[in-house]
């Protein structure tokens, strides 16, 4: 990593400590990015705006989910044209009905990226607009890149795609 | 005998007796038809259902031997596949109607509007999403109208066969014509299959 990018990280972990003296939980390097940020989902909308409007990462690359199957991580990539470089917001939610406030009024591009993690990876994001099915058809019973969800023989799920 | 009206009944005949007293005539009450007013009676009755049975025949015939042909000839020799790519194939799909295999020499031009069209070439993998989408471009075409599947994923999933939003063969939601394998097929299996299928349309009864 750069010096610069160095420098611009740590910069980074000290406001974002001083400004969520509990919510912040620290920040990993990453390859390729400046680094991944772990916060509590609770100030999850805060530290959005704060990343956005202090920090001008006005760009959201990226929403991922992953199934850790004892908990669930949310993944946001954002990005920046002032300091030219991604950062990674991670969360950790809890198994059992893994939620987190949407990031769609920070930046509007979550939208259509937090349905597709929430018809994949079952993670309701509160306050969504418009929380429907993206990629699969509506009413779609599964979420298949869940660890838990077993493949099906095509007909037995054709039976069950059509009758939802 | 009045002739005139057209549901004509025969008067019965008086039975001719058949055993005469010797020596005299038999008693004639009514004079005797004559052959040709019996012949005009029948025709009467003859000729309409004759001509409806030989013209519904001939129509048939004609049906049959002619105008069918002609229509055949007509639709196999102007194939307007839907201009619709869905993966891949839409790329072999459209290389068959570039200048290299021009599919337009058969008569196929790919059409913009299902409501132009009478051949939906499936080109690509069917998820559960586009699935409806596909039936109601299938339903908008107006008959007669065929369907092929073309390459491995349209016939039978392919390789996505088991996946969780592939639709495993397009026959599970249209019925289809012609299947050409391939992954893609090449230009000339598409080409091969249209063919096939002009051949299909020529030998269409009804």
């Amino acid at each position: 990593m750069e010096a610069s990018a160095r420098l611009f990280q740590r910069d980074l972990m000290g406001k974002l400590s001083k400004r969520f003296p509990t919510g912040f939980l620290g920040l990993d390097p990453f390859p390729g990015t400046f680094g991944r940020i772990r916060f509590d989902p609770a100030i999850a909308l805060e530290l959005f705006r704060e990343i956005r409007d202090v920090h001008a990462f006005e760009h959201l690359a990226m929403v991922a989910g992953i199934d850790w199957v004892e908990r669930r991580e949310v993944l946001y990539t954002v990005w920046s044209d002032v300091h030219r470089g991604y950062l990674l917001l991670s969360a950790m939610l809890p198994a059992e009905r893994p939620h987190i406030e949407t990031a769609t009024t920070v930046w509007p591009s979550a939208n259509w990226h937090e349905r597709e993690t929430w018809e994949l990876v079952d993670i309701t994001f509160d306050h969504h607009p418009d929380l429907r099915n993206l990629l699969l058809p509506t009413g779609y019973q599964f979420h298949p890149l869940l660890r838990s969800f077993k493949l099906h023989e095509p007909e037995e799920l054709e039976v069950k795609v059509r009758h939802v | 005998m009045t002739g005139t009206s057209t549901t004509v009944v025969p008067k019965p005949r008086p039975p001719i007796e058949a055993a005469a007293p010797a020596g005299e005539l038999p008693m004639v009450t009514q004079p005797a038809l004559p052959f040709f007013e019996i012949e005009t009676l029948r025709a009467e009755q003859f000729i309409p259902n004759a001509k409806e049975a030989l013209g519904s025949m001939i129509a048939e015939q004609a049906q049959d031997k002619l105008i069918r042909p002609v229509f055949n000839w007509a639709g196999r020799n102007s194939l307007f596949p839907l201009h619709w790519g869905l993966a891949c194939c839409a790329i072999e799909f459209a290389a068959a109607f570039g200048a290299r295999w021009d599919a337009e020499r058969f008569g196929v031009v790919p059409r913009s509007s299902p409501r132009q069209c009478d051949l939906l070439i499936v080109n690509g993998t069917v998820t559960w999403k586009v699935a409806h989408k596909l039936i109601t471009l299938y339903e908008q075409m107006p008959e007669p109208k065929w369907v092929i599947a073309m390459g491995n994923c349209a016939t039978g999933g392919g390789p996505f066969r088991t996946a969780y939003s592939v639709v495993p063969g397009v026959d599970k939601l249209v019925p289809v014509d012609v299947y050409i394998a391939g992954c893609p097929p090449r230009p000339e299996a598409l080409l091969d299959g249209i063919l096939l299928l002009e051949r299909l349309i020529q030998e269409r009864r009804e």
